[in-house]
């Protein structure tokens, strides 16, 4: 460790001042406006915000789509990071090689593969038509579920990953120990394994949150006008409407949330662990 | 547990995670005039359409010029800043790592849209510029994360080490520092290009006449037609990305950094 | 300037923001001396090696070496030399370069470069080894590489962070043959770092034991091992019992004790080794309430009124059990006299 203040401050001011003039400081404008009215500070935005129906289902269906692409990724990802973490040295780099993968492609690309899938003439409505179960094409386009499986694929890898460092940094005899003492799988994974993998949770968990609740690709592609999330809507505001003000309050909201969701998955993380 | 549980779940979890790319690969390959799966017949007529669009063209090198020149201008600011934070007793170190950071943290729409109202509108700045700095701050997290961890692999006393052997500070850090770091500032740059270059939220609101980056362009071209070029577009983008991963992890173990 | 004050430390102070780490320490180190700081974690020794170095500035006080105030000259122009404790060898570079590293910087190219490097990595017998990376060696090699890298600059004093640490056993007793032998060699003056009283008793010219930032005592390797004037120094190198005087009576938790015979004049406290403790007979009585095989000799844990006491007899003796009453003596002739409790 080096004593000299003004040599440390001089490596460190460029990129504070950088950061801090082209996003902090315009950020922050941007969020004040939200609180800004005729005559002084007003939460006046806010309220006009939330008593519009629309801006309500929006926030309700980003919440929950960001919350269930989080819970079935928690799942799946733990499913998936136990099978990895018992691979082979070899196996374990190539498939988490192979997972964390998608993670480097476009988005857009990513994203518009559900297109071909789920579109009109894709393969799942090839499928359901010639086995049967349906007369004619089903719409999954531009709905909930599309927006949902598009999300889960989207994040998945950040999940898994998590889960399979916690898993690894997790004490090698802690599962035989418990299996020892008597207890079965499902208290093996309740009592020891969550516990022990909780940061892995919280940390994976609060990427999938946050990236699900702020996305804009996925809900723009597979959404579309009729299934908006706050992003979507953010853009719809600003482009159609010109309503900055409103934008600053879903920008204020996408932050809270994602800082929220921080919180309260550490909370949840820590209670289950104290009993 | 059962050993059919391992190649069941890994094999059900790729093919989610991967399955749609091999999809739009094929896609990609139809000679027909709408997306479909299987394709209907086999051509490249669709790749080649991809070069001959112009936009397309154009977008790519502005994304290009972004992804490149932004995540060298984070590097210059950030590995510094990486440096400081790791060897020295910054006043205020964990206050300027969190601004340094915050770009991770806020929504990048938001981030494009501010720079947009108090940037470009007010003081006539161009759209380019105001991409090049938004790319910029949205790399720098990255820079500074990656760097600082293979800082804390690296011992401080090597620098001591030569200083007592007579080297400046700065000789220190150049002669023994840099050359242990080169593989994290590498690994950096490859997640500060990829990130930049798929970054779609910052741009969004940063677009113009004639100034667009690709995936904000490919958006675009979607809402006019869903013809297979963008699936082509699609796929080549994904074997570029795949490209860039598999020479880094070949040549110095990218997944070490990440 | 006399070469019996190379190197000294007047007045030296080092704190940061309330804390005192060196305070007022006053050192003269002769020319060629080689000098323990030896005491436990957090004494200061450290500090004081780093601001010998130049790689801590001190809050107050001066360094002079060989003549010069070099309180402020930096580090890079200071001439001397450091093996740090995990020998900071330059990953990138190989054995050669790494010593190369500091002649390098002084201009010296061609032949002259060769001659030297090898000069060095042969003293310390690595002739072999000049292209290997350092992550290609041994731990001991390694240091040893760190030790070549410090020597071929001259410095006037080379100081060793806790040199044998690291070490297995078998490396350790090597590596503190090769120190000495380097160090009569070239004549340099050699000051190191240790927690250890082993390491500091077996190399050192002179010890000095350090605690809470100031000098316990200096002395040489036999004045410290048998003539401990503190408690803290006397616990340090082995006599585990410790008691204050006063009026001709040993202090302990029970109140006063009388001893054996009469106190010697001048001593503020006495200390035993366990092995000077004469189990079997004498005034004093205690309960064995542990003991441990340690191979030559065996060690007990007895409840005295006295407080605890430690005891050592030959192991060829037979073994008292545990609860056995045993009566002991604490010859006062036998004891280290301490002239110091603080």
């Amino acid at each position: 460790m080096f004593q000299n203040r003004a040599e440390a401050f001089a490596l460190v001011l460029p990129a504070a001042v950088f950061a801090g003039v082209t996003f902090l400081v315009p950020v922050v404008v941007l969020l004040s406006e939200g609180f800004r009215g005729a005559d002084g500070w007003t939460i006046q935005a806010y309220i006009d915000f939330f008593s519009h129906p629309l801006n309500r289902t929006v926030f309700v269906r980003t919440l929950k789509l960001a919350a269930m692409v989080t819970a079935v990724a928690a799942v799946i990802g733990y499913a998936a990071a136990f099978a990895i973490v018992n691979l082979p040295p070899k196996g374990k780099g190539r498939m988490i090689g192979l997972v964390v993968l998608p993670l480097m492609i476009s988005p857009v690309a990513r994203t518009y593969a559900w297109i071909v899938i789920l579109g009109r003439t894709g393969i799942v409505n090839q499928a359901l038509t010639s086995i049967g179960l349906s007369d004619e094409p089903i719409r999954f386009l531009f709905t909930e579920t599309a927006v949902f499986i598009g999300l889960l694929q989207l994040f998945l890898p950040l999940m898994i990953i998590s889960l399979v460092s916690a898993l690894e940094n997790m004490p090698r005899d802690a599962v035989p120990a418990a299996r020892v003492l008597g207890a079965n799988w499902f208290q093996v994974f309740w009592k020891v394994i969550l516990p022990l993998t909780r940061e892995g949770l919280v940390i994976g968990g609060t990427l999938v949150f946050t990236g699900s609740m702020t996305a804009y690709i996925t809900p723009a592609i597979l959404g579309g006008s009729k299934v908006l999330m706050l992003e979507t809507l953010l853009y719809q505001r600003v482009t159609v409407a010109n309503d900055f003000v409103a934008a600053s309050v879903i920008a204020l909201i996408l932050i809270v949330m994602a800082f929220a969701a921080n919180l309260l998955l550490k909370r949840l993380a820590t209670a289950r662990n104290k009993r | 547990m059962s050993r059919l549980y391992t190649p069941t779940i890994l094999g059900l979890v790729l093919l989610f995670l991967i399955g749609p790319f091999v999809i739009i690969i094929a896609a990609s390959l139809s000679a027909g005039e709408t997306l479909a799966f299987p394709p209907d017949g086999l051509s490249l007529r669709w790749v080649i359409k991809v070069f001959e669009v112009e936009s397309f063209r154009t977008s790519f090198g502005i994304s290009m010029f972004l992804a490149i020149g932004g995540t060298l201008a984070a590097l210059v600011l950030g590995i510094p800043a990486a440096y400081a934070l790791a060897r020295y007793k910054v006043p205020f170190g964990e206050t300027i790592r969190t601004v340094v950071s915050a770009p991770i943290i806020v929504p990048g729409i938001i981030v494009g849209l501010a720079l947009l109202r108090y940037l470009v509108v007010p003081f006539q700045f161009g759209i380019l510029p105001a991409l090049f700095l938004a790319h910029t701050a949205l790399i720098l997290p990255y820079a500074v994360r990656v760097v600082s961890a293979s800082l804390n692999n690296l011992r401080g006393d090597i620098e001591e080490a030569a200083v007592l052997l007579g080297s400046s500070r700065t000789g220190a850090f150049f002669r023994v520092v840099m050359p242990n770091i080169r593989g994290g500032i590498l690994a950096a740059f490859i997640l500060g290009f990829v990130t930049s270059f798929n970054q779609v939220p910052v741009s969004l609101f940063l677009s113009g006449p004639g100034v667009r980056t690709l995936p904000i362009d490919m958006l675009a071209y979607m809402e006019i037609t869903y013809d297979p070029s963008v699936a082509a577009l699609s796929a080549l983008l994904a074997f570029m990305s795949l490209g860039i991963v598999f020479l880094a992890e070949r040549f110095l173990g990218f997944s070490r950094y990440v | 300037m006399s070469d019996s004050r190379y190197l000294s430390l007047e007045k030296l102070t080092l704190s940061y923001g309330n804390t005192i780490a060196v305070g007022d320490m006053n050192l003269d180190i002769g020319k060629g001396e080689l000098v323990a700081l030896l005491g436990p974690s957090g004494c200061g020794k450290t500090t004081t090696m780093r601001a010998i170095a130049g790689l801590l500035q001190p809050t107050s006080g001066t360094i002079r070496l060989d003549g010069v105030d070099v309180t402020r000259v930096s580090a890079n122009k200071r001439a001397v030399g450091l093996v740090f404790q995990s020998y900071a060898l330059f990953p990138h570079l190989n054995v050669f370069e790494n010593v190369a590293f500091g002649l390098r910087l002084k201009g010296i190219r061609g032949r002259d470069l060769e001659n030297r490097v090898e000069g060095g990595l042969k003293t310390v017998g690595l002739s072999d080894f000049a292209s290997r990376k350092p992550a290609e060696l041994s731990g001991g090699q390694q240091q040893r590489v760190s030790l070549a890298r410090s020597m071929v600059m001259e410095p006037k004093v080379l100081l060793l962070d806790e040199p044998l640490s690291n070490l297995d056993a078998r490396l350790r007793l090597e590596m503190r043959a090769e120190l000495q032998r380097v160090q009569k060699q070239s004549g340099i003056t050699m000051i190191f770092v240790t927690h250890d009283q082993v390491e500091a008793l077996a190399l050192a010219d002179r010890i000095i034991v350090m605690l809470n930032g100031a000098i316990e005592q200096i002395g040489t390797p036999e004045e410290i091992y048998n003539h401990p004037v503190s408690p803290f120094v006397a616990d340090f190198v082995g006599f585990e019992n410790v008691f204050a005087l006063e009026n001709g009576k040993m202090k302990t938790t029970a109140g006063m004790a009388d001893l054996s015979s009469d106190a010697p004049g001048g001593a503020v406290g006495l200390a035993w080794r366990p092995s000077m403790v004469a189990l079997g007979s004498g005034p004093y009585q205690g309960t064995v309430r542990g003991s441990s095989f340690a191979g030559g000799t065996r060690e007990y844990l007895l409840d005295t009124p006295l407080g605890p006491i430690k005891a050592e007899t030959d192991a060829s003796l037979a073994a008292h059990e545990f609860g056995a009453v045993l009566n002991f003596d604490l010859p006062v002739a036998k004891a280290a006299q301490l002239s110091r409790l603080g």
